[in-house]
């Protein structure tokens, strides 16, 4: 361990270069993707750099961890990110993939089947907490359920930078033709459609929101079948669809994120939901590791692995392992 | 047990939903049941009639009866695509075999002496088939109608595997309407099966003749088999 | 130091994840290449996840059914309460059934195992029950009139005549867990269903829709095909053509 002045030294230059560092690349990433400026909501952190990540083996000897994951594509990279960069440390991690939706892995870590996973902290505030108002910033979130998972005995450790939250998305041409950079905006197109899965017609983080929160009475729900909104978008049969923000789909530039100036669908930043007991029992280090992988995980970053898995069917683990690797995390 | 009793609530606060959704739910299970009846009941009726086709007739069925439901949409996706009639594809090809074979045999059995008298009276082909074949074999049609029916009302679930309607939107929707609304549409689904299972039983004995109901109906032999009231078996 | 530089020095690097073959990329009808490539890290293991998953449930199921079956063969009032639970479980719909079991079974094969079970027992009773009782009586007393024992009639003479309707009970097991493994992956992620629901949510990849798909119709028809087999070497006296 590095004497503690010399720490001290650093971590106010890391703190100087962190801001700078956020103030850039909320200006190079944005280009219509709202949340790549998640780094403006919570902090990514104070000094989760990748140069206080512990060096050697710290996990060896240390209590075996279970880790879960929710069932989609981006929790699986999550889970594999994770994972890996513990298990290189030296820890014994047991993955368990695709456990289900939040309810379900919720259950899970609360009966102890695991003791951590990647969980949304909008997702903890709404639908695990059950608050049914919306939070009016990424802190806010992330504090609240930071305050939830703690009465229960669990920790939210530090947050990605990257937020994957609902989204309305048009094609590039029909956002430039008129003059689309918020939702707001399509107040003023006329009538136009929206598509999206069934149950969007009834939801506050949907259908319902736009109508009322931004006045979208032009709006004309077209229900689609699962995963083919993109589809749809390109074969010109709705003007608008319902995404989430981090889909790899977005990452082709053919689309425009509409920015959601009102916050309707929240903020959601990834955060390891860990047993409170386990952070001490695992040591220092495992809450370095941790956090050290998620301050890399930008919107750009997540958004690449997603567009690896789901539109180039890359298998999630070597997608993870090799942005570890690259990242000195692996 | 709390579940259980959410689920309950659920079907109470959700009526029209759940009413929407069964409607698309029926309205899917009628087509592929009507094309499956409009496809297999004739072509099952004249094979039996002239005897012939009864390897095909009746392994249909066997082969009908394994094929996986989910599996079976699954490869159809790439070639017609996500998609209503790929549900509806499905389907017709899950039940089209219990109707044609019930079919096949029904009129195939049917007893030859009679069909003699009945040639021998001077009937012709389309009279022996309809005054005398059809009657004796409704009640054995219906019945492969029947188990074809409730099949297909418990697979049309499917559909909601892709948000494509019906009540499996919401069986298969966990995410959006929680443990109580997937029990809740199943309890919903659980109601429907045995609807349509008390009703075409019902249709079963309104067209079985007066003086057959007493006797025992000609049953090809068959393995028991309970009606498949849970989704996608 | 230029914003452009610190960022380069602390942002992440995002690597090269590799390229794909067109046909991927264009998620054509089905892209032989990435099935072969991934045969061995997804498709198989996937695919004899299910076999497991089937065997187990077949075997536990049935020898359940069977202790049940020959105690309602001696003692007929067992019957229909055996039957009404054996339907009830075959009525909760297995989505419902595996969400309520993860926080009690947990998050292995039970929890899987036990719905598939379930449905198999109704299936299973009901069939060994027919077929033992479709013995016929005159045959029941020819083999008391020679002298059999109970034990010796149920082992020599009704358990072969009952074979017949037993394995066709087994065979409609099957391919019913088979079918039912398959929607069970929704929330059980074990077996060629969790390859189909991935798909879904990956951009509906044609690929992997008939790949999982096939491979799981081919299972059942093999299986079924297997058991077609079987019952015929066991039952030589009943290789007529029957509809089933």
């Amino acid at each position: 361990m590095k004497a503690s002045t010399q720490k001290g030294r650093r971590g106010a230059i890391g703190a100087c270069l962190v801001v700078a560092m956020a103030a850039t690349l909320a200006a190079c990433g944005s280009s219509g993707n709202k949340s790549s400026s998640g780094a403006s909501g919570a902090k990514t952190s104070s000094g989760a750099n990748t140069s206080n990540l512990p060096s050697g083996q710290p996990g060896k000897g240390k209590p075996p961890i279970t880790m879960g994951d929710k069932n989609f594509e981006e929790e699986y990279l999550l889970g594999y990110l994770y994972t890996d960069a513990l298990q290189s440390k030296g820890y014994t991690v047991t993955l368990k993939p695709n456990i289900g939706s939040s309810e379900i892995i919720d259950k899970a870590l609360t009966s102890g089947q695991i003791d951590m996973y990647p969980e949304y902290d909008g997702v903890i505030y709404q639908v695990i907490a059950g608050h049914t108002d919306n939070p009016i910033s990424a802190k806010q979130t992330y504090d609240t359920s930071q305050k939830f998972e703690q009465a229960r005995g669990f920790t939210l450790l530090q947050p990605t930078p990257f937020q994957d939250a609902d989204g309305v998305a048009t094609t590039h041409a029909y956002a430039t033709q008129h003059h689309l950079k918020t939702i707001a905006d399509l107040k003023g197109v006329g009538p136009f459609t929206y598509g999206g899965p069934p149950e969007n017609a009834t939801r506050l983080q949907g259908v319902l929101g736009l109508q009322q929160d931004y006045g979208l009475t032009n709006l004309k729900f077209v229900p689609l079948t699962a995963g083919s909104q993109y589809q749809a978008l390109d074969a010109g049969q709705v003007n608008s669809i319902a995404i989430f923000t981090t889909d790899g789909q977005l990452s082709t530039g053919k689309y425009a994120v509409l920015d959601d100036t009102k916050h309707i669908f929240g903020f959601q930043q990834v955060a390891p939901v860990v047993k409170t007991s386990l952070i001490s029992s695992e040591g220092p280090a495992f809450a370095q590791i941790l956090n050290a992988v998620s301050a890399k995980l930008t919107f750009p970053a997540i958004q690449q692995m997603n567009s690896a898995v789901v539109i180039a069917h890359q298998d999630p683990a070597t997608v993870a392992k090799k942005f570890l690797d690259a990242n000195g995390l692996g | 047990m709390s579940a259980f009793s959410a689920a309950f609530t659920f079907v109470i606060h959700n009526g029209h939903l759940l009413l929407t959704k069964t409607e698309t739910h029926l309205a899917i299970s009628f087509e592929a049941i009507l094309i499956s009846v409009v496809l297999g009941v004739p072509l099952g009726v004249v094979l039996g009639h002239i005897h012939k086709g009864s390897f095909l007739a009746i392994n249909v069925s066997n082969v009908g009866r394994a094929l996986p439901s989910l599996a079976l949409l699954s490869v159809l996706l790439p070639v017609v695509g996500i998609s209503r009639t790929n549900v509806i594809i499905t389907l017709v090809v899950l039940a089209f075999p219990p109707v044609l074979t019930n079919s096949y045999v029904a009129v195939e059995q049917v007893d030859s002496d009679v069909v003699e008298a009945a040639k021998g009276m001077g009937m012709r082909t389309s009279e022996v088939i309809r005054k005398v074949e059809l009657p004796l074999a409704l009640p054995l049609i219906f019945a492969g109608i029947r188990t074809a029916a409730v099949f297909v009302v418990a697979t049309a679930t499917l559909a909601g595997v892709f948000g494509g309607g019906g009540l499996g939107d919401i069986l298969f929707n966990e995410p959006s309407y929680k443990l109580s609304g997937v029990i809740g549409s199943s309890y919903v689904l659980v109601v429907l099966a045995l609807a349509f299972q008390v009703m075409f039983k019902g249709l079963e004995l309104a067209v079985t003749p007066r003086g057959l109901r007493k006797q025992p109906r000609l049953v090809p032999p068959q393995v028991v088999e309970p009606s498949v009231l849970q989704p996608a078996a | 130091m230029s914003g452009a530089a610190v960022a380069a020095a602390s942002g992440p690097v995002i690597p090269h994840y590799g390229t794909s073959d067109s046909c991927v990329l264009h998620n054509g009808a089905f892209c032989w290449h990435w099935f072969a490539q991934n045969w061995g890290s997804l498709f198989q293991p996937k695919l004899i996840q299910h076999v497991e998953l089937t065997v187990i449930a077949l075997v536990i199921g049935f020898a359940i059914s069977f202790v049940l079956a020959l105690a309602a063969h001696r003692r007929r009032w067992l019957a229909p309460p055996v039957t009404f639970v054996t339907s009830l479980l075959y009525t909760i719909p297995s989505l419902a059934a595996f969400e309520i079991l993860v926080p009690i079974t947990g998050l292995g094969s039970l929890t899987i195992e036990i719905p598939l079970i379930s449905y198999t027992l109704l299936v299973l009773f009901t069939n060994t029950l027919a077929g033992l009782s479709g013995v016929s009586a005159e045959v029941r007393d020819a083999a008391t009139g020679i002298g059999l024992t109970r034990r010796q009639m149920l082992t020599r003479v009704e358990l072969p005549l009952a074979l017949p309707t037993i394995v066709a009970g087994i065979r409609v097991a099957t391919v019913t867990i088979i079918s039912l493994a398959t929607v069970a992956a929704y929330v059980g992620n074990e077996g060629l269903g969790q390859l189909i629901f991935d798909a879904l949510h990956s951009n509906d990849f044609n690929t992997q829709f008939l790949g999982a798909g096939g491979l799981a119709i081919l299972l059942a028809l093999v299986a079924d095909g297997f058991l077609v087999l079987t019952q015929r070497q066991l039952t030589p006296w009943a290789t007529a053509r029957r509809p089933v």
